[in-house]
């Protein structure tokens, strides 16, 4: 019998013929949920989005996403106390992205080079009242322009800036810089009236029938007083008013020697102040060293500047004689709170000493003046009460920044200006606004393939030399260089905002996801749901999510 | 951060029926689209039969033929010399195989290919073990790892093939790994560009046979490189050593304790493992002077 020779088989097809989709229970979905740090930002910044425009080289673009929550970057990235850093997810692999850093990278650039603000593509007949020109209120004008309000602004001083300007001392933040961004907000077409008192209740109500909304941003701008300290006599002077003296660039005529008593921000910049008057300085302070109010890195330069610290201590009484002021003093036991601000103390019997000066700068703490609108909105504690949405117990005014809140931060001010600016949109008009659900859960760290990340250190903006700083009022952090900058933002793990890598497509053993112009799409009849895109995304940008 | 930058020109389809999640169609897609059009596929019985196959459909767009699992390197050969008598020389043949196709039982014909320099591209894809079988020992198992003919753990040591074939003196034998495919495809370009035999060997830590998740592959083979377990490396000629990735920065404990294989090791043979990767690691870098 003859053996056949076997038939060879041919394939006649493609295996995507086959539909491997339906062995799946889970498919991957593109979300770009929000980063911790934007979590953390006063403002809700959109940090990892501007911080890859750096990295990629479009730093205008970089700008216009910053400014679309915060028109002050520079600012901001000088003096914010940025809460973003403490959460970054950076922090758990080795240091923090400087994101405070990076916005005055931005915000310096955008100032060198005169960006401005486009006009607003819509014109209202609303008009809105804004009283106070500090970051809440200017804040708001930004926001409310924008959205083609009409806004009049209304400010007491016969400049703009509130504690941006009397308060913060120019080694923190130089006034070109402060008149720069300020300007760019009042270019968009913003109705100012300087030297403006709304100074009660009457005025503002006068005010709100002119007027479809206010915005009422007046701050807390009285000085809490030191009880058992005179405040006439010439050898005092209240911290607010020395600062606002010596940023206007006025002698100050208090002794050789001072004393600050406070141990918070704003006793170190009234310290640090003093020093660079040719001042010694000693600085008082209830709260033991560690346990100081002010930022660690404050009283680090204060003492770099030589400023000397006495802490866990109180004044009793004060001998004066002639231009010799002695400070009668008490060691005391600090004992904290459950709230913030809140404390006990105890003076240890025996402990007794002497602090001898020619001046005393008292400095512990701002109150909002609310008495004078008591008639028309109401308060709560030290503060104007708001609902969610800023408004007053007036419907119509609505009120934000230090004189509605605790939270005494300039990006909070900024973040509360903003929020109230699309609060009083959405009130007087059909606007829309998009702002992310605030149910959306963080990137979680644990997301972030680290493997795709360079282990490079953080680059830190350096701080002039010591005795430079003691000279002059000029600013003592330096700015990142340009390529400093770039390597900085190349740290960053873009949390959240898909990098547009291909990872995730070209890691794909099934073919499953498709590049599309703008983004990528997954062909769920062939996704099998192994998650391994998932797994290899550096950014956190996609997660599986259950099929029933 | 470094992008990927191969690009797909649909060498490769959809609908495989590769275990979700592995990465030995991760790399066959890299190895397919990099090789191009110009390419004859010849594949021994395994995964990669498995998943360019499935009469009557293929998932490859180059031809492919099927083969014996002994007779990998022999059929590439075979095939080799016939495209060069129909007058196409340029066609590059690939040998694709695993490793109990390579190790094991077609090693003589892999051998005899190599000293005749026969010129072919030849790819072993090692997951360690007869997998597509259901998870048997082949020599390329490591040391003390559970398989199904192995349940109290392998008592010998995997086999040194990439040392084996650098006896050869052929002209590229390397190791490559999913978790670097722009280091796979720049191997792959090569050995197409070089005459002669060329082998490439890439780890695949397969799912069900190593008992890890689905989507934990690349990690996996990230972790052997990182620690010194599965080395990038180059040997040219058979004596022309190149590190592709000279730091040992990675846990070889950890690298073991994510595989159900591993699971029953004990702190001793842990160590011994430790030193056997150390050795090997250093014989490589010297030879590499790193
Ligand atoms: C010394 C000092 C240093 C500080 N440093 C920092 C820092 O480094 N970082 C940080 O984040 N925060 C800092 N702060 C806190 C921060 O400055 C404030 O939280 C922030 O300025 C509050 O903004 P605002 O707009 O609510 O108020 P303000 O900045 O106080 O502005 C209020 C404005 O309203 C005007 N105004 C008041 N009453 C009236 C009225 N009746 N009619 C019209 N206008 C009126 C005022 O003149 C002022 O311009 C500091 C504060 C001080 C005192
Ligand atoms: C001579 C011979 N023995 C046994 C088999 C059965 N067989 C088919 S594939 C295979 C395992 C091959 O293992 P490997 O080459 O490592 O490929 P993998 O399945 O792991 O991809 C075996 C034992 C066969 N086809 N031929
Ligand atoms: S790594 Fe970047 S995106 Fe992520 S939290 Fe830090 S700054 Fe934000
Ligand atoms: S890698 Fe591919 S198959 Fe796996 S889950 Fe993602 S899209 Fe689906
Ligand atoms: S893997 Fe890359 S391309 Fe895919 S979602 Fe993540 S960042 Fe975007
Ligand atoms: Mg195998």
């Amino acid at each position: 019998m003859t053996q056949q020779p076997p038939t060879p088989l041919w394939t006649n097809d493609t295996s995507e013929a086959r539909m491997t989709g339906t062995w799946r229970s889970a498919m991957p979905n593109y979300k770009n949920l929000p980063s911790p740090c934007r979590g953390a930002c006063p403002v809700g910044g959109r940090i990892a989005e501007w911080i890859r425009e750096i990295e990629l080289g479009d730093y205008k673009k970089a700008w216009t996403i910053l400014a679309d929550n915060n028109p002050f970057p520079s600012i901001a990235g000088r003096i914010c106390h940025h809460p973003c850093e403490t959460d970054c997810n950076r922090n758990q692999l080795d240091e923090t992205v400087g994101i405070c850093n990076l916005e005055r990278f931005v915000g310096d650039l955008a100032l060198k080079e005169n960006w401005s603000f486009p006009a607003p593509t819509v014109s209202r007949d609303t008009s809105i009242a804004v009283v106070g020109g500090g970051p809440a209120g200017l804040s708001a004008c930004y926001q409310l322009r924008r959205l083609g309000f009409k806004v009049s602004l209304y400010e007491y001083q016969k400049q703009l800036g509130g504690l941006l300007r009397y308060g913060i001392p120019a080694y923190r933040l130089e006034k070109k810089i402060l008149d720069g961004e300020i300007q760019r907000i009042i270019d968009m077409g913003v109705d100012v009236h300087l030297n403006a008192e709304v100074g009660s209740a009457e005025a503002l109500k006068e005010l709100h029938e002119k007027h479809d909304a206010v915005y009422l941003a007046t701050g807390a701008s009285r000085s809490k007083n030191l009880p058992g300290l005179d405040y006439s006599q010439s050898w005092v002077m209240d911290s607010a008013d020395f600062l606002a003296e010596t940023n206007a660039e006025m002698a100050c005529d208090l002794g050789k020697d001072l004393v600050v008593i406070g141990g918070g921000s704003a006793a170190m910049d009234v310290a640090r102040t003093a020093r660079r008057l040719g001042r010694n300085v000693t600085v008082l302070t209830l709260e033991p060293e560690d346990k100081l109010p002010a930022h660690e890195v404050e009283v680090v330069e204060a003492k770099e500047e030589e400023i000397t610290f006495v802490s866990g201590a109180m004044m009793q009484s004060v001998e004066v004689n002639g231009e010799q002021i002695t400070l009668k003093c008490i060691r005391v036991e600090f004992l904290q709170g459950e709230a913030r601000g809140q404390f006990t103390i105890n003076p240890i019997p025996g402990s007794e000493f002497e602090l001898v000066t020619n001046g005393v700068i008292p400095s512990i703490g701002q109150d909002a003046d609310l008495s004078r609108w008591q008639d028309l909105l109401n308060s709560e504690g030290p503060v104007i009460s708001t609902d969610k949405q800023w408004q007053t117990s007036t419907p119509g005014i609505f009120a934000g920044g230090d004189v509605a809140s605790m939270d005494r931060f300039v990006t909070q001010a900024i973040g509360m200006g903003k929020e109230a600016a699309f609060a009083i949109a959405r009130q007087l008009a059909p606007v829309s606004n998009e702002t992310s659900s605030p149910d959306d859960p963080m990137v979680p760290y644990s997301v972030i393939n680290t493997s795709y990340h360079s282990t490079l250190r953080r680059h830190l903006a350096a701080n002039s030399e010591v005795e430079a700083r003691l000279q002059t009022f000029d600013e003592v952090q330096q700015p990142l260089s340009h390529d400093e900058a770039v390597a900085e933002a190349s740290r960053c793990f873009s949390c959240g905002t898909c990098i547009l890598c291909d990872n995730c497509y070209l890691y794909c053993p099934d073919m499953a996801i498709i590049k599309l112009e703008d983004g990528y799409e997954v062909k769920d009849d062939y996704c099998k749901g192994c998650g391994l895109c998932v797994a290899e995304c550096p950014t956190g940008s996609i997660a599986m999510q259950e099929e029933k | 951060m470094e992008q990927i930058n191969y690009t797909d020109e649909g060498q490769f389809f959809s609908g495989h029926v590769a275990c979700a999640g592995c990465v030995e169609a991760v790399s066959l897609r890299v190895i397919l689209n990099t090789v191009g059009p110009d390419a004859v596929a010849v594949v021994p019985p395994s995964c990669t039969a498995v998943i360019c196959g499935g009469y009557p459909f293929s998932s490859v767009k180059i031809p492919v033929y099927h083969t014996t699992l002994e007779s990998g390197a022999a059929s590439a050969t075979g095939v080799k010399r016939a495209l060069v008598k129909k007058g196409k020389p340029d066609t590059t043949v690939l040998c694709l195989a695993g490793d109990g196709g390579t190790y094991d039982i077609g090693l003589q014909a892999l051998s005899s290919a190599a000293e005749r320099n026969e010129d072919i591209l030849y790819i072993c894809f090692d997951n360690e073990g007869y997998m597509n079988t259901g998870g048997q020992k082949s020599s390329s198992t490591p040391v003390n790892a559970v398989t199904g003919s192995t349940p109290a753990g392998k008592s010998t040591k995997k086999k040194n093939m990439i040392e084996i074939l650098a006896a050869h003196r052929i002209p590229y034998v390397a190791t490559a790994s999913p978790s670097d495919l722009n280091d796979m495809a720049a191997k792959v370009k090569k050995a197409q560009g070089m005459k002669g035999t060329k082998v490439i060997i890439i780890l695949i830590p397969c799912l069900p046979g190593w008992g890890v998740a689905d989507n934990s592959a690349v990690k996996i083979a990230r972790m052997a490189v990182e620690s010194g377990v599965f080395p990038l490396f180059e040997i040219e000629g058979g004596l022309d050593y190149t590190m592709n990735y000279s730091s040992k920065n990675g846990s070889v404990k950890e690298y073991l304790s994510v595989q159900k294989r591993f699971r029953h090791l004990n702190e001793d043979q842990i160590s011994s493992i430790e030193n056997d990767v150390d050795e090997d690691w250093q014989r490589i870098a010297d030879k590499a002077g790193v």
